[in-house]
């Protein structure tokens, strides 16, 4: 019997300890895991201010990508998506002190060379299938099915959307012209 | 009086009649005795149809030719291609004033959109990437650079910019420039160069070989594709496959050829007979993938002053393998010839470039030094002497043509456009050094060389401010 007690204890122990522990970890991902937060650095708030005015916020769908849902692993990867949060997030800290000044076109192909194709087909999914757009059809086959020393990433044609120097908002559902890619960036 | 009114009235009307029926509708295609059709009948965006139907008055030729080509088949329009995105440094400013031309078909504001006359191959990359990836590797795409690096009428200034916008940049390209209206400067256009530096910074122009507005494989496939540059005294690829046997062969049994094979199924036997250009330096044949880099299969440098490989090619390494690329060329010839017949003709090219480059080029190089170390000729300026001609036809015209008529098996330019003529330079061309040599004369310098006033600078754009 004495020993069902300690047991019990124990247990009840640990959830005392684990679930505010849990709880803040859970909290704190979630409070940092916000445009809002990101835009706390001077840094990356003209990032933010742009991705606010482009077509991955303003959409027919009132579908929102997130700075994570495009910067990060997805969570569903959870081992890699702590660290590479945790990691960037203290290198972020590190790195304020001590640059003198933030490289922002340093930093965007640094950005670029970080994506990885699984995260745009997170929700970019259905990317052959698309009868008014052949020229894409053709260009995605080749991304998709890649022949060996062909491999692209998205970002490779598709760049300057979220993060440009756009001045007005940009609405999906009124674009006039139909959305391009803009061709191999490194040409 | 009231009869004679009548047959002025009558007359009147009948000139008017035929006036206004002569007058075209601005609609109408006015050279064209046969009109093509074209019924929008797919979806377009409003400011495509505008394209189509006011250049198809405007350039009913450019019209014509797009509606015969694959991009109208697959519904890709002017503005798949021309599109510019808003403050593009190429937007062509002064398009837009056709926008509010009334009397133009669709010229309204409403159609209004930024418009770059030169599409470039970025542009090309948006649906064709790995093509552009291969050709962004080729010599193709690097010409200018290697012009540059090599070339002494360039960086000695000896033609005009004139002589080299209309004569070497119609080929190699010419480093684009626009003005702040997006308007071509005239000195670098039109051009339609294979290594032209467009202002997005992409290298070349895809219709240098699949030309405006029909882009067709067809034609890239046809060595008249080619013989647009690749003809001449110092690179004669045309005339030497016209003459070797895969040219005869071609020219009389072209009809028969299937030049519109879908893209990897060009197949050696069944869709030609004999070899094109493209057939040997590009298609797929077998196992050997094919390739948009035209310089990729290339084992020896045939054009260089001394022959090397093109790993170590030194204005542009190819950054392959030459043991690799042969083995690739070899598969394409496997498919008419046997072993034997491939090695036994690899043979005799590699002893050509060894003779070549033994016994001719390597010692008239060293007399050529010999006379400027002895200051007997004048460094200051190239082709100014007559030595430096004789030198430079040596490599850059027989030499060329003795090696290329070899690879390509033309027997007349091995021998008689090309070693032959190689022979005859050197010894006319040693027996003059030696003069000068033994008399310690200096060469005569041609104080009156002609139209020497071209731009020596290096582009920046590719060297940088150097």
């Amino acid at each position: 019997m004495k020993k069902y007690f300690i047991l019990a204890s124990l247990v009840l122990l640990g959830v005392i300890i684990a679930f505010p522990l849990f709880s803040m970890t859970y909290y704190t991902m979630v409070r940092t895991s916000t445009p809002d937060f990101c835009a706390t650095c001077h840094e990356i708030k003209p990032a933010v201010v742009a991705w606010r005015s482009s077509t991955h916020v303003n959409n027919a769908q009132g579908f929102v990508a997130d700075c994570m849902d495009c910067h990060l692993p997805a969570p569903y990867k959870t081992f890699d998506f702590f660290f590479a949060k945790t990691y960037h997030g203290a290198k972020d800290v590190v790195k304020h002190f001590l640059i003198k000044e933030y490289d922002l076109n340093k930093n965007r192909e640094a950005a670029y060379d970080s994506f990885d194709n699984a995260q745009c087909q997170k929700c970019h999914r259905n990317l052959l299938t698309m009868p008014g757009k052949r020229g894409a059809m053709l260009a995605h086959r080749s991304v998709i099915y890649a022949r060996p020393g062909y491999e692209k990433k998205c970002v490779d044609c598709h760049y300057d959307l979220v993060h440009n120097e756009s001045v007005s908002i940009i609405y999906k559902q009124y674009r006039r012209l139909p959305y391009q890619a803009k061709g191999l960036r490194k040409l | 009086m009231k009869q004679k009114f009548l047959f002025i009235a009558v007359g009147l009307l009948t000139v008017g009649l035929v006036l206004s029926g002569a007058v075209p509708s601005v609609n109408a295609q006015p050279n064209f005795p046969k009109v093509k059709e074209y019924r929008i009948e797919r979806s377009i965006p409003p400011e495509a149809v505008a394209c189509i139907e006011c250049h198809k008055a405007a350039n009913p030729g450019i019209f014509d030719d797009w509606a015969r080509s694959r991009h109208a088949n697959a519904g890709i329009t002017c503005l798949d291609c021309h599109l510019a995105q808003p403050g593009d440094t190429d937007v062509a400013k002064g398009h837009e004033k056709y926008y509010s031309r009334k009397d133009l078909p669709y010229g309204e504001q409403k159609y209004k959109v930024p418009i770059a006359a030169i599409v470039t191959p970025k542009d090309c990359s948006r649906c064709h990437p790995d093509e552009v990836i291969q050709y962004s590797k080729s010599k193709h795409a690097n010409t200018i650079e290697i012009m540059w690096k090599l070339d002494s009428w360039l960086n000695k200034g000896m033609n005009s910019d004139n002589e080299r916008k209309t004569g070497c940049f119609n080929c190699h390209g010419t480093v684009i420039k626009l003005d702040k209206n997006g308007t071509m400067d005239p000195a670098t256009w039109p051009n339609v160069g294979v290594g032209r530096l467009n202002v997005d910074g992409s290298k070349g122009s895809c219709t240098s070989c699949h030309t405006r507005h029909r882009f067709s494989v067809a034609e890239a496939r046809m060595p008249e594709a080619c013989d647009q540059c690749h003809l001449g005294p110092d690179h004669p690829q045309i005339e030497i496959y016209n003459e070797s046997k895969h040219g005869t062969m071609y020219h009389a049994y072209k009809d028969e050829y299937n030049f519109n094979a879908a893209p990897g199924t060009w197949t050696p036997g069944t869709d030609y007979r004999a070899p094109t250009c493209a057939a040997c330096h590009m298609s797929g044949s077998g196992k050997v993938m094919g390739t948009h880099d035209v310089t990729e299969r290339l084992s020896w440098e045939t054009q260089a002053p001394l022959t090397v490989r093109p790993q170590d090619f030194k204005p542009f390494p190819s950054g392959t393998d030459w043991k690799v690329e042969r083995e690739k060329m070899k598969n394409v010839c496997r498919a008419c010839h046997g072993d034997s017949w491939i090695n036994d003709f690899y043979d005799g090219f590699d002893k050509a470039v060894e003779d070549y480059n033994e016994v001719y080029f390597k010692p008239a190089k060293a007399k050529f030094d010999e006379l400027y170390e002895k200051e007997l000729l004048d460094k200051t300026k190239f082709f100014d002497e007559r030595l430096e001609v004789e030198f430079y036809e040596l490599w850059h015209h027989e030499g060329r043509r003795a090696r290329m008529g070899v690879m390509m098996m033309a027997p007349d330019y091995a021998w008689w456009h090309g070693f032959y003529e190689c022979k005859l330079r050197f010894v006319k061309f040693t027996e003059e050094a030696n003069h000068l040599i033994e008399t310690g004369e200096k060469a005569y310098v041609a104080k009156d060389f002609p139209n020497a006033t071209g731009d020596t600078q290096k582009p920046p754009k590719i060297f940088g401010n150097k």
